[in-house]
């Protein structure tokens, strides 16, 4: 295959090139329309195009590239301890750059690997995107695999895996696999995702619909929220209604809205919800508040419960020294030593010892030692233990009044 | 520059654990094929100044070494990506405990 040479340092006008072109450092070409190389094209250095570059393959060494149009390369792209800069569209098949990649234009190719920056003004469309440093896209991504090792600013996505080693910032769209970012994940608009995985802090500033989402510090999300379990290492804040299976927080979780869930809700710390809190369990290790909460089977909560209009489940527990204000409502209400209740409504109600409640509707009743009840109503049995305290006298009734929630 | 160590809401001069946790994140990237020049651009960090520092993490069993057509290739171990799991739960945690700058007050909390 014939070869045309520019020798280093000088000045070419080219239109077509039948054969290799061989680039010395620091030359440049001028182009007629169009630069059409048939062969590969070697740039031995820092050099310039000053138009449109078409060839089969380009290859790069210790320089950077700049073409000053659109860049199409039917086969790869090596640039070895280089940079490129596309001042088009970029189509190829491949394209490995060491340094640094910056393309004004749409970007096409199976795969992109970038050791430093890969900075985007248009589009991007590939297989895989790999960056080690930094990736900037101003348009739209669409990709299958994208991994970063260091920052994300991209705009609307279509991925399917997403990976970043430090900081990501899109405006939103889809991935529909897993999300993972080490450090610090925000998305400003609504975002879909199949699962999202966050060492620092997760900020969802749209709606979020998404599966299994896990974040070891801080989790925000400020539109609607759909999920399918929701881990919180530290504080979760919820801004609008959440709906979901189940929810683990290792601190404190605030909801502005409702709270629907299907399966559990374990806090180690606090749990607040300004609205409706709905689910199948319920076990917080400190304060419960919410305007009403309802599980199906089991609710546990160890510090303290404020609610508006009720805290119902077929088996609640208090825990020991827990404080409650609001209804309480079970199939089976027990109050731990030392615990303190207002009204208390269920099938069987028992106070643990040094207990107190306000008033007690239940079909069977346990007062045990030296707790105190202000008022029992009673259907079936009731039980005041040596040194309890009933204050008015226990009244059995046919039937108990309706019960709140 | 990487930023994954800066990856908080307010800028900071960057600690030797940020450059530490850049380091490791590039690497993880190449999934045990990363070589230091690679690592030195997605780090941005000189490749001599690199060198230190991988040498520091390998000494402390945080990155392992290997040979790919010949040259040295770099991958996290298990106690590097515990350390990266440590450094970014306690970096969120920094955020949320850190108090206010005055121009943040009354709207940190969106």
């Amino acid at each position: 295959m014939t070869e045309t040479r520019i020798p280093r340092g000088t000045h070419a006008r080219l239109g077509a090139v039948e054969g290799d072109l061989i680039v010395g450092a620091n030359a440049r070409i001028d182009v007629d329309a169009r630069l059409v190389v048939t062969g590969r094209a070697r740039f031995e250095g820092n050099a310039e195009v000053a138009g449109p570059l078409e060839c089969r393959s380009l290859e790069c060494d210790e320089g950077t590239v700049r073409v000053g149009g659109d860049l199409v390369v039917h086969e790869d792209i090596r640039a070895t301890d280089s940079a490129l800069e596309v001042g088009g569209e970029l189509r190829a098949r491949r394209v490995d750059v060491d340094r640094g990649l910056a393309i004004a234009g749409a970007a096409t190719a199976q795969e992109f690997e970038v050791g430093g920056v890969l900075d985007g003004a248009g589009s991007l469309t590939a297989q895989r995107v790999s960056v080690g440093g930094r990736f900037h896209l101003a348009g739209p991504l669409t990709a299958s695999a994208v991994e970063v090792g260091g920052s994300v600013d991209v705009a609307l996505v279509t991925i399917e895996s997403l990976e970043v080693g430090g900081l990501i910032r899109l405006k939103g769209g889809t991935v529909r696999g897993a999300i993972e970012v080490g450090g610090r994940f925000v998305s400003d608009e609504d975002l879909t995702f199949g699962s999202l995985e966050v060492g620092g802090v997760a900020d969802l500033r749209g709606a979020a619909t998404g599966g299994s989402v896990e974040v070891g510090g801080m989790f925000n999300v400020q539109g609607p929220f759909k999920f399918r379990t929701l881990e919180v290492g530290g504080i979760g804040t919820i801004h609008s209604p959440a709906e979901g299976a189940d929810v683990e927080v290792g601190g404190k979780l605030e909801t502005d809205g409702a709270l629907r869930l299907t399966g559990r809700l374990e806090a180690g710390g606090s749990v607040s919800v300004r609205d409706e809190l709905v689910g199948d369990r319920l076990e917080v290790g400190g304060k419960l508040a919410a305007h009403h909460a309802v599980f199906a089977s089991t609710a546990e909560v160890g510090g303290s419960v404020a609610t508006e209009t009720g805290l119902k489940a077929a088996r609640l527990r208090l825990g020991r020294r827990t404080r409650a204000s609001g209804p309480l409502v079970g199939g089976s209400v027990e109050l731990d030593d030392r615990a303190r209740a207002e009204d208390i409504y269920g099938d069987h109600v028992e106070l643990g010892a040094r207990a107190e409640a306000r008033r007690i509707f239940a079909r069977t009743v346990r007062v045990s030692e030296r707790a105190v009840a202000d008022e029992v109503t009673y259907v079936d049995s009731v039980q005041v233990d040596r040194g309890a305290e009933v204050r008015s006298p226990p009244r059995k009734v046919a039937e108990l009044p309706p019960f709140p929630l | 520059m990487a930023s994954g160590a800066n990856g908080g809401g307010v800028s900071r001069r960057r600690e030797v654990t940020d450059i530490y946790a850049t380091v490791l994140e590039v690497v993880k990237r190449y999934h045990g094929a990363a070589r230091i020049t690679r690592v030195s651009y997605g780090a941005g960090m000189p490749v001599d100044r690199l060198r230190t520092v991988v040498d520091l993490l390998l000494g402390l069993g945080l990155l392992k070494s290997d040979e790919l057509d010949g040259r040295p290739v770099y991958d996290v171990t298990s106690r590097g990506q515990e350390f990266l799991d440590t450094y970014w739960k306690m970096r969120a945690y920094v955020e949320v405990l850190r108090p206010p700058s005055p121009g943040e007050r009354g709207g940190r909390r969106r």
